[in-house]
C-alpha cells in the first residue's frame, strides 16, 4: 500500500498484458497468409506477395555475406512453413507467457 | 603519315594466344573430357568441380578473329568458380552445388512459331553446327566482369534450322528445372524456370551465341552447361544457362527477373556506365581474376555491332 492506500502497479503487470496483447495479435496476422494463400501456403510465399523483392535480397545478403548453409539449413526451412505457423506459434508464446507473468502478479500481491 | 587508331575491340596481334597452343592445349583438355565421359556421374552424385564438365569432347574450334578483345583472358579457375545460378543458391560458389546437374541425356527443343519445331540432342546440335571459339567480355550486372573463349555458334545458324516464321518477334530461352539438385527449386513463390528473352533481331546479330564450352572444354554446368547463350552488350543475367527449351513467339517474354524485381533487372539490360543500378554505379566494374576496377563501356564495348538495333526505341528503358 502506498501513502494514497492504493496497490502500486507492477511493470511486470503491464508486460503481461502487453504480452498477451501482443499475442493476439500475432494470432490474428497467422489468420491473414492461412485466409489469402491457404493453409499449407508457406511464409515464403506471404512474404513474396506482399513484397517480390524482399527475400532475394535478404537471400543474397544472408549467402554472401554471412554463410550460404544459414539461408539453406536455417532460414529457408523457417520460410517453407506454413505461412500461418510462425505466427500462430509465436502469438501462443506470447499470450503463454504474459498469462505466467499475470498469474505471477497476482500470487505476489495476496 | 599514317595514324591508326585502334578500335575497343582491337588487341595488338601479339597478344592473342597463337593457334597452335590453343589447338593442342584443346586436344589435351579434349581427351581428358573424353575420359571422363566414359563414366558419367549418376545423378545426385557430385563430380570434382575442378574437373572437366561432363559431355563429349568438343569438335576442333577456330577462334574467330573478328571478336577480339583488348584485356587478358579471365583465368579459368575464377571464370569457374564464381559464378551466379540461382537456382544452386545466392552466393558465388555455386560451382560446388552445380557439380550434381547431370548434363547428359540432354535435349534442347526450339519451337513456337516457326516452320519445324525441332528437338535436337546437344550432342547432335553439337555435331551439327559451325562450331567456332569466340572471346568475349561478360559483364555483370553486378559491376563486375570476366574475359571468356567461349566455344559455340550463333545463335542464329539454330534458328535457321526451324525457319522462323515472318510473325515471330521475340525469341524465349527457358533455363532446366531440376529439383533434385537444384536447392533453389525448393523457394515455390519464384516464377521457376528461369526465363529470358531477346527480340528476333537481337537473336539474328552475329554476336548472338550459343555457347556449349569454355577454355575448349565442354560448358560445365556453373557457367550454363550443356547449352546457354550469350550476349555480350547486356548485363549478364540476361543470358540463360543450361537452356531446355527455346521458343519464337510474337509475345515479349516476361523474365524471371522482370517478374521478381522488374525495377532493377528489366527486358532489354544493355550495358550502359551512365545509367545506375538503383543500389549501385554501373560507371566501372571488378574484373575477375586482377581486381582492377575499369571503366565500363556502353553495350560493353559492342556498340559497333549492335547500337543500331535500338535507334528507334527511345522510349523504351533500354540499359537496365
Amino acid at each position: 500500500m502506498n501513502a494514497s492506500g492504493r496497490s502500486a502497479r507492477r511493470p511486470g503487470g503491464a508486460a503481461g498484458t502487453a504480452a498477451i496483447a501482443l499475442g493476439i495479435a500475432f494470432l490474428l496476422l497467422a489468420v491473414l497468409p492461412a485466409g489469402l494463400l491457404g493453409p499449407s501456403a508457406p511464409l515464403g510465399e506471404a512474404i513474396y506477395r506482399l513484397h517480390p523483392p524482399f527475400l532475394n535480397t535478404f537471400q543474397a545478403g544472408v549467402q554472401r555475406h554471412l554463410a550460404p548453409w544459414l539461408w539453406d539449413d536455417v532460414l529457408l526451412p523457417v520460410l517453407l512453413l506454413p505461412g500461418w505457423l510462425p505466427f500462430a506459434a509465436i502469438g501462443l508464446l506470447l499470450v503463454a507467457l504474459g498469462g505466467a507473468r499475470r498469474r505471477q502478479r497476482r500470487a505476489a500481491a495476496r | 603519315m599514317l595514324i591508326r587508331i585502334r578500335r575497343g575491340w582491337e588487341i595488338p596481334e601479339s597478344r592473342v594466344t597463337p593457334e597452335a597452343i590453343a589447338t593442342n592445349r584443346r586436344a589435351v583438355l579434349g581427351l581428358a573430357a573424353a575420359g571422363l565421359a566414359a563414366a558419367p556421374p549418376a545423378l545426385g552424385q557430385t563430380r570434382d568441380a575442378g574437373a572437366p564438365a561432363e559431355g563429349s569432347p568438343l569438335p576442333p574450334a577456330m577462334r574467330n578473329p573478328r571478336y577480339r578483345v583488348e584485356r587478358a583472358i579471365t583465368p579459368e579457375h575464377e571464370a569457374t568458380t564464381f559464378n551466379n545460378y540461382y537456382e544452386f543458391g545466392s552466393h558465388k560458389s555455386i560451382y560446388r552445388a552445380a557439380q550434381r546437374l547431370p548434363m547428359r541425356p540432354w535435349t534442347v527443343k526450339v519451337e513456337g512459331m516457326v516452320e519445324q519445331p525441332r528437338e535436337f540432342g546437344i550432342d547432335d546440335l553439337i555435331a551439327a553446327m559451325p562450331i567456332e571459339e569466340r572471346v568475349y567480355r561478360l559483364r555483370c550486372v553486378e559491376a563486375w566482369s570476366m574475359v571468356v573463349p567461349w566455344t559455340g555458334f550463333r545463335l542464329s545458324a539454330l534458328l535457321d534450322r526451324v525457319r522462323p516464321l515472318s510473325s515471330a518477334r521475340y525469341v524465349r530461352f527457358e533455363t532446366a528445372a531440376v529439383p533434385e539438385v537444384m536447392p533453389g527449386l525448393r523457394q515455390s513463390w519464384y516464377p521457376w524456370p528461369y526465363i529470358e528473352g531477346c527480340t528476333i533481331e537481337e537473336a539474328a546479330n552475329e554476336l548472338a551465341f550459343l555457347v556449349v564450352g569454355a577454355y575448349g572444354r565442354p560448358l560445365p554446368p556453373q557457367n550454363g552447361g550443356p547449352l546457354r547463350v550469350h550476349f555480350p552488350w547486356k548485363y549478364g543475367f540476361k543470358s540463360g544457362k543450361s537452356l531446355v527449351r527455346i521458343t519464337l513467339t510474337d509475345r515479349r517474354p516476361k523474365s524471371f527477373w522482370e517478374t521478381v524485381q522488374g525495377n532493377e533487372y528489366g527486358f532489354w539490360a544493355n550495358v550502359n556506365p551512365e545509367v545506375p543500378h538503383p543500389r549501385w554505379s554501373q560507371a566501372t566494374e571488378r574484373v575477375l581474376g586482377t581486381g582492377e576496377r575499369i571503366p565500363t563501356r556502353i553495350f560493353n564495348g559492342y556498340g559497333e555491332f549492335v547500337a543500331h538495333l535500338y535507334v528507334n526505341l527511345q522510349n523504351e528503358r533500354l540499359w537496365a
